[in-house]
């Protein structure tokens, strides 16, 4: 090895377009033919996770233990507290400033992954810096923000942002650098602007990569958002839960933990979709080549 | 510029790079543009970092943190590879369980924290439950992938070799799947390194995550310490994220070697 | 870098397409014809020149294609053809050497030339509709939507393509895809078309209908063509002019003129006597042993 571990940034490579590629169990891409096959298919799905629950809901019926309350009791608690309740106030905090923090981190990962494969010199010098900051686990950068800029929302949200950006960024720009030669000899007989080549070429070659990148980053800022809202936040879910958890109120630590479970499912489920419909073109070409 | 001047570009550049941010950080702290009780000057960190790493509570608290990402880690892939292989042979069990492992993936493993605190405290094993929790998800789906990836001429090949049993296992169905290993290794190393700190900063387990919330309780005069201790963290993660690099560049670089041959000789795979 | 610089968009976006003046219908080409698209004089290509790995792909190359000619560049695998096209299209830069097209001295890729490479699927744009792929270089020239879509729509046509605005390029066959590349080249009526192995990629019968549809579409636009070809009998079947190159590094062997007339037919020209007899020639200029 000419070189250590640091030089090469290597990518996200999640549900990138390499081999050791992670895709949703969900969203496989084997085509549903007739109808029954497809209502089998929901039942197949659907079966265990309904047990599951039935399961939960009789065994913790007569629970004594304080850790795990009945099933019922914290649906009658969940309804209370957050969909009619007071809680409500601190999803509306969460989720905003997740989606800022988020959005934010992704934009400046995805501008700065491009212009470090723009600029090769400046990819090589920051390289180390760079890495470095991306395996930084970021929580640990908390208490250094709270001695840097105290308590509050703004600083939540930068440090959801800073977590966020790396992954996109590393994505962006290793998705970038396996961008086909050709199609850049391509662009340019076809005399096509620097801007325009971005715009037709480079981001949407990349798309599937910088989306690999984009779905660990929400991953990540879903993380911050729980712990900035733990340590360095009077408002949020984190903070409802382990006040919860503080006063001994467990039923109502599990309506936190079930609101969170019911976010993170649904950022994911939101990222799937929306991928699915911009990188259409990827998965149904990727379907008929490989079948 | 002749070959040795350029091989030293490559390692000279970045190099410094490196110590140009470090004396701007210095130059930025010591001119006055932050103050020493929010940002500590790089040469004060240094000297913290230097006395505490000859310190024994140092690298117990980065043994704390490796201890539990380790057995964490370990836990983990040991479930992933026998849970995922198993479901990926058996297409009942691998349907009905995709989506209930899609949606264990999809909570975040910090929301069962404060729970997993009070029942087992903050303790190693606590740290190490949440760490498995979280990592186990991921890697599961990884493991189940690349053994249904896996090319059915070489399983075929296996039967009538008459390998099978633990031995195939061992033989022929990791090996296939090795890259998707690798590759869910090398992101799980990185979750559980976040998942360690977090139940340390968090949960107060004994840590570098403690000691960083240690050290900027401990008001302006502890600053140097807590930096100190969040460069640690950076190495850490880059020593255990980069082995796994490493490992997954090697596999991929395997796999795609075999992966050729058998290409041209048999066209597409799959 | 891949990506041109800016001064030559700012060029780009004050010129509308010319239209060539040879790309009425009513004058049919000939070789005899006055006027010289390319001229290619002592090229001359090393890679990593100066270094100890210095490797001379083209040794001393001059040719030149005159307006309306069709002509074939031939040699034995490894002949550097690749490399001799990419630096008569402008992609790359020769060591030594003048070329010069339409008059001008060549310094980046002209505006008046068309470019087909071998593998369809690494030079189309995946992410982007037939229609898009083919109406990228108008829309880089400034025209607009509603003559772009009437102007696709033609070009398609003149592939002998249906309507296949709506579909993406890997929703087709591999035949039908390198027809869209081809309309993609010519939708801008570029003065001379280049074209890298460009049947390579496709089975033998698609092979025959593509040789014949660039023969009926140099004949109906009266445009220059020059195709670089492994395949001797292709070169042949489709030439006025043959470049024989030798093999590496390549010199011009000889350059043999192909008197088959204008109307050509893949059964009856290839086996009439004077195909058989140039075939002949050929093979003893290409093959080893003749050296």
């Amino acid at each position: 090895m000419t070189q250590t571990i640091t030089p090469e940034v290597v990518p996200e490579r999640a549900a990138g377009a390499s081999i050791g590629e992670t895709t949703d169990l969900l969203v496989s891409p084997r085509r549903v033919r007739s109808r029954g096959a497809r209502v089998r298919n929901v039942l197949l799905a659907i079966w265990l996770p309904i047990a599951l629950l039935v399961i939960w809901w009789f065994a913790s019926a007569s629970s004594t233990s304080p850790f795990f309350p009945p099933l019922s009791r914290i649906l009658e608690e969940f309804w209370a507290q957050w969909i009619v309740g007071p809680a409500s106030m601190q999803l509306g905090s969460s989720l905003r400033n997740l989606a800022l923090g988020y959005l934010g981190g992704a934009l400046i990962g995805i501008v700065f992954g491009t212009l470090l494969w723009r600029f090769p010199p400046v990819r090589h010098v920051s390289n180390p810096l760079i890495y470095f900051l991306y395996v930084l686990p970021a929580p640990a950068l908390l208490p250094a923000m709270i001695a840097l800029f105290g308590i509050g929302e703004l600083r939540q949200i930068a440090l959801i942002s800073f977590g966020a950006i790396w992954p996109t960024l590393l994505n962006t720009l290793d998705g970038m650098r396996g961008l086909d030669q050709v199609k850049f000899d391509t662009a340019r007989a076809m005399k096509l602007s620097p801007l325009r080549q971005l715009f037709s070429l480079v981001l949407p070659g990349a798309s599937p990569q910088i989306a690999a990148g984009l779905r660990a980053s929400l991953q990540t800022s879903i993380i911050l958002m729980v712990v900035t809202e733990m340590v360095a936040a009077k408002q949020g879910i984190g903070y409802f839960i382990l006040q919860a958890q503080t006063v001994f109120a467990i039923t109502s630590m599990w309506t936190g933990i079930l609101m969170l479970a019911i976010i993170g499912t649904a950022a994911n489920y939101l990222f799937v979709g929306v991928e699915r419909i911009v990188l259409r073109w990827y998965y149904r070409s990727r379907a008929l080549t490989n079948s | 510029m002749n070959a040795l001047s350029r091989r030293s570009f490559r390692w000279l550049a970045p190099a410094a790079a490196v110590l140009a941010t470090l004396l701007l950080w210095q130059l930025v702290t010591a001119g006055g543009l932050f103050r020493a009780d929010q940002f500590p000057t790089m040469t004060d960190t240094m000297i913290a970092l230097g006395k505490a790493v000859a310190t024994p509570p140092y690298w117990a608290a980065i043994g704390a943190t490796v201890q539990a990402w380790f057995l964490g880690l370990v836990i983990a892939s040991v479930l992933a590879i026998t849970i995922g292989s198993a479901l990926a042979f058996n297409d009942f069990a691998f349907r009905s369980a995709a989506s209930v492992i899609e949606i264990f993936k999809a909570i975040p493993a910090i929301a069962i924290l404060p729970l997993v605190i009070l029942v087992l405290g903050s303790t190693l094993p606590m740290k190490v439950f949440l760490i498995a929790f979280g990592v186990f998800w991921p890697l599961v789906i990884q493991v189940i992938y690349g053994v249904r990836s896996m090319d059915p001429t070489v399983l075929d090949t296996s039967k009538a070799l008459g390998v099978r049993g633990v031995r195939r296992f061992f033989m022929v169905v990791i090996p296939s799947a090795s890259p998707y290993i690798a590759t869910g290794l090398r992101i799980a190393s990185a979750s559980a390194l976040i998942l360690a700190v977090v139940s340390e900063l968090v949960g107060g387990a004994s840590g570098i995550g403690r000691n960083i919330l240690q050290a900027q309780n401990g008001g302006t005069a502890a600053y140097p310490v807590m930096y100190a201790y969040i460069i640690t963290a950076g190495l850490i993660g880059i020593i255990l994220t980069g082995a796994f690099f490493l490992l997954e560049r090697n596999v991929m670089h395997w796999h795609e070697s075999q992966r050729n041959i058998r290409s041209n000789s048999e066209g597409a795979l799959k | 870098m891949t990506i041109p610089s800016p001064e030559s968009e700012n060029t780009m976006s004050n010129l509308t397409v010319p239209t060539p003046a040879a790309s009425s219908p009513s004058t049919p080409s000939h070789p005899s014809d006055a006027g010289e698209v390319l001229r290619v004089e002592n090229l001359r290509k090393i890679y990593n020149e100066g270094k100890p790995h210095a490797k001379t792909a083209i040794d001393d190359v001059s040719f030149t294609v005159n307006k309306g000619e069709f002509v074939c560049i031939v040699g034995p695998s490894g002949a550097g053809k690749t490399t001799l096209l990419r630096c008569i299209s402008g992609l790359a830069k020769p060591s030594s050497g003048s070329l010069s097209f339409e008059g001008r001295p060549l310094t980046s890729v002209p505006e008046q030339l068309g470019l087909v490479f071998q593998d369809y699927g690494r030079s189309l744009y995946p992410w982007f509709t037939n229609a898009k792929n083919v109406g990228l270089p108008l829309a880089a020239r400034g025209m607009k939507k509603a003559e772009r879509a009437e102007r696709v729509s033609q070009v398609l046509k003149n592939v002998g393509l249906g309507h296949v605005e709506k579909q993406y390029p890997w929703e087709l066959s591999g035949g039908m895809q390198q027809r869209v590349a081809i309309a993609r080249a010519l939708s801008y009526q570029p003065d001379l078309l280049l074209m890298d192995e460009p049947f390579a990629s496709v089975d033998a019968q698609t092979r025959f209908d593509l040789e014949d549809l660039i023969l009926t579409v140099r004949r109906d636009l009266g445009i220059t063509v020059v195709l670089v070809t492994h395949d001797i009998d292709e070169a042949i079947y489709l030439s006025d002019r043959i470049v024989v190159l030798s093999g590496s590094p390549s010199r011009v062997r000889e350059v043999v003129d192909v008197p088959l007339g204008d109307h050509r037919e893949q059964v009856a020209t290839r086996a009439s006597d004077e195909f058989l007899g140039l075939r002949r020639h050929l093979l003893d200029l290409v093959m080893p042993h003749s050296a």
